[in-house]
This record gives structure tokens, C-alpha cells and sequence, in this order.
């Protein structure tokens, strides 16, 4: 192995080729996107008896019901920050045994920003909710978006966006893309889904469900395309 | 009658003129590139990742540390000794001007091999 300065002429195109390579390298080392996802998964399982428990409900005599999710506003609220923690945590592990550091600020930063300023949108929201009665007539469908928008799914999945472009991760943003349009668009988080005979509070445990179902089979995934790649 | 040309002037300041010898080395290149990229990164994984013998990376590091580019910080886990490499300030100064006369001299070869050619877009590193 030489230790003589490359010559000019010819070779800037690959010792900038090999630069990158070998930094595209030390991503692809520091990556622990399945972790990420399987820790998330588990915060959303959990948030289920959290919700069936905590929500508050008084029906009255002609069959209608008022309910409050309590137990999700209590559980999601240090919930977050303690998943982004274990996250930063299972990073700055792996990356220290395979030699190496990683960045951490972004991921606080943007732990920081989905814990602390989207919920309290949400929050707002319920406050707004509470003092203000709702329109009359069938409410617009983006008013339900909205609403998915700032519930602590749809943080999940702007977190998982920046933890994709920080990666440069192609996959996870296709992922996370899919994932996003499935909680903001498709399943009904804040109207519930489920036969009338489970009850108000398993109607909306079942949306819950699909999203940590959604996490945990996108953890098996990236686990999966993790250890093919690590294979001589 | 002055012809105008487009062709870049050989005699201007030449990128190569301000590459630094001590970055401009494929393997200190990429100790630097590596160290930039993790924040701060091992003995071993560096020379995993170079392929070289220890006393080949520890010449290596040894011409960076003099020239302040790098931090070594030797310690233990457990038993086991471990050698971490952090980029200083003036690492990633010097790293930074290094890729962007790589991509100068790219720019510079394909001008004067095609002068009818327009120079190819660089992409960021």
C-alpha cells in the first residue's frame, strides 16, 4: 500500500468516487431503522389498553354517546419522547460496537419538535373542541385528515420521515410515504372502526392495531434486508 | 482583432495548485471522509473499511494528528484498548476544500477535454 500522494490527472473522479462510497458505507453501518420501527410498534401496542381504559364515556337514554380519550392524551404525551429516547439510545449502542459514533442531535431535535410541539396542537385542538360545539351536518373529509394530522401516529410518521432523509434512506421514505397515507387518509383513528357490539372504547382499538401492525411487519422488513446485507 | 473563447485560461490559478499533500491521499481522504461521516470512529473500523495493517493506518493517522486535522483519544473498554478518531475543526475545513477542488479539477478536465461541452452538474457528497 502506497503511501505517495495520488497524482492529478484522471484520478479526482475516483478518489471522489471512493469518498462517497466509503461515507455511503458508514450510513449504511449506522442504520437501525428496523429498531426504530420495532420500538414504535410496541409505543402503539401499548397505547391501546391506555385508550380502552382511560377513555371516558357517558351514554344517554336515546342511544348517543359523549367520550373522552383521556388515557391516549396521558399515555402519548410522555410516551414519545421516552420511544425517541430508547431510539437514540439503540443507536449510539450499535454504532459504538461497530466502531463508530452517529449523529444524535438531529434525532433529539426532532424527538424535541414532535413531542413538544405537535401534541400541543392536538391538545389545542381538544381545548378548542371542548369550548366550541362542532358544525352542524356532516363534517368535511379534511377536517378528519386535520384532525389524524396531529395525533400521535401521524408524529410518528413525520418522525420517521426526517429519521429517513438524515439516513438518506430511500427505502424507510417509501415506507414512511405509505405509512403516512395509510394514518392520515385510510384508517379511521378518530371515528374508530369495528361491529357495533364491540363498544365505543374496541372500535377504536382496532385502527391502533393496524398501525402497529404496519410498524412491526416494516421492523421485520428492514430487519430482514439489514441481516441479508450484513451476510458475507 | 481579440478572439473571445469560452476555454478556460491554462495559466489562471490551477485547482490543483491549492490541493494539500497531506489530504490529498486516498487513504487519509478516506480516514477523514469516514471520521466526518460517524462523528467519530474506531481504529479497527477504519482499518476494516481501508484495508490496511495497523502500522500502515497508524502512519497514516500519525501525518493527520500532526497536521491537527485529527483527534486520537486512546482508552479502555473492559480490557480492551481502543483507539477513537474524531475529525477537528480544521479536519473538516481541510476536508471540505479538498472535495471541492476534486470537483474543480473534474469540472476543469472536461471543459478542456470537450470545450464545447458544458461541465457535468456536481453532486454533493
Amino acid at each position: 500500500m502506497t503511501t505517495d500522494s495520488v497524482p492529478i490527472g484522471g484520478d479526482p473522479r475516483r478518489l471522489l468516487s471512493d469518498a462517497r462510497a466509503l461515507a455511503r458505507r458508514v450510513r449504511l453501518d449506522q442504520r437501525l431503522t428496523w429498531v426504530a420501527l420495532l420500538v414504535l410498534a410496541v409505543t402503539t401496542l401499548v397505547a391501546i389498553p391506555f385508550d380502552v381504559v382511560g377513555m371516558w364515556v357517558r351514554c344517554h337514554p336515546d342511544g348517543s354517546c359523549e367520550f373522552a380519550r383521556n388515557g391516549m392524551l396521558f399515555y402519548w404525551i410522555p410516551a414519545l419522547p421516552i420511544a425517541y429516547a430508547v431510539i437514540a439510545v439503540s443507536y449510539l449502542r450499535a454504532a459504538r460496537a461497530r466502531g463508530l459514533g452517529t449523529h444524535i442531535r438531529p434525532y433529539a431535535i426532532t424527538g424535541a419538535v414532535t413531542t413538544v410541539v405537535l401534541p400541543a396542537a392536538w391538545v389545542g385542538l381538544r381545548l378548542y373542541l371542548a369550548h366550541h360545539a362542532v358544525p352542524e351536518g356532516p363534517l368535511p373529509y379534511w377536517w378528519f385528515a386535520l384532525d389524524r394530522l396531529v395525533m400521535p401516529w401521524s408524529m410518528i410518521g413525520i418522525a420517521l420521515l426526517v429519521l429517513a432523509w438524515l439516513e438518506r434512506n430511500v427505502a424507510l421514505l417509501l415506507f414512511t410515504v405509505v405509512y403516512l397515507a395509510l394514518v392520515v387518509l385510510v384508517l379511521p383513528l378518530n371515528t374508530g372502526y369495528g361491529p357495533p357490539q364491540w363498544g365505543l372504547r374496541w372500535n377504536y382499538a382496532l385502527p391502533q392495531l393496524a398501525v402497529a401492525a404496519v410498524l412491526l411487519l416494516g421492523a421485520a422488513g428492514f430487519r430482514a434486508a439489514a441481516r441479508r446485507r450484513r451476510q458475507p | 482583432m481579440t478572439a473571445v473563447t469560452d476555454a478556460p485560461d491554462p495559466d489562471a490559478a490551477h485547482p490543483a495548485n491549492g490541493l494539500d499533500d497531506v489530504v490529498h491521499q486516498r487513504v487519509r481522504l478516506g480516514i477523514l471522509t469516514i471520521a466526518h461521516e460517524a462523528r467519530r470512529v474506531e481504529f479497527g473500523y477504519l482499518r476494516t473499511q481501508l484495508e490496511l495493517t495497523a502500522g500502515n493506518l497508524s502512519k497514516h493517522l500519525s501525518v493527520l494528528e500532526e497536521a491537527a486535522l485529527i483527534d486520537v483519544e486512546k482508552g479502555y473498554e473492559g480490557k480492551r484498548g481502543r483507539t477513537w478518531i474524531t475529525l477537528t475543526g480544521a479536519g473538516r475545513t481541510a476536508l471540505a476544500a479538498e472535495i471541492d477542488r476534486l470537483k474543480q479539477l473534474i469540472s476543469r478536465v472536461e471543459t478542456v477535454s470537450h470545450p464545447d461541452a458544458s461541465p457535468h452538474p456536481t453532486e454533493d457528497r
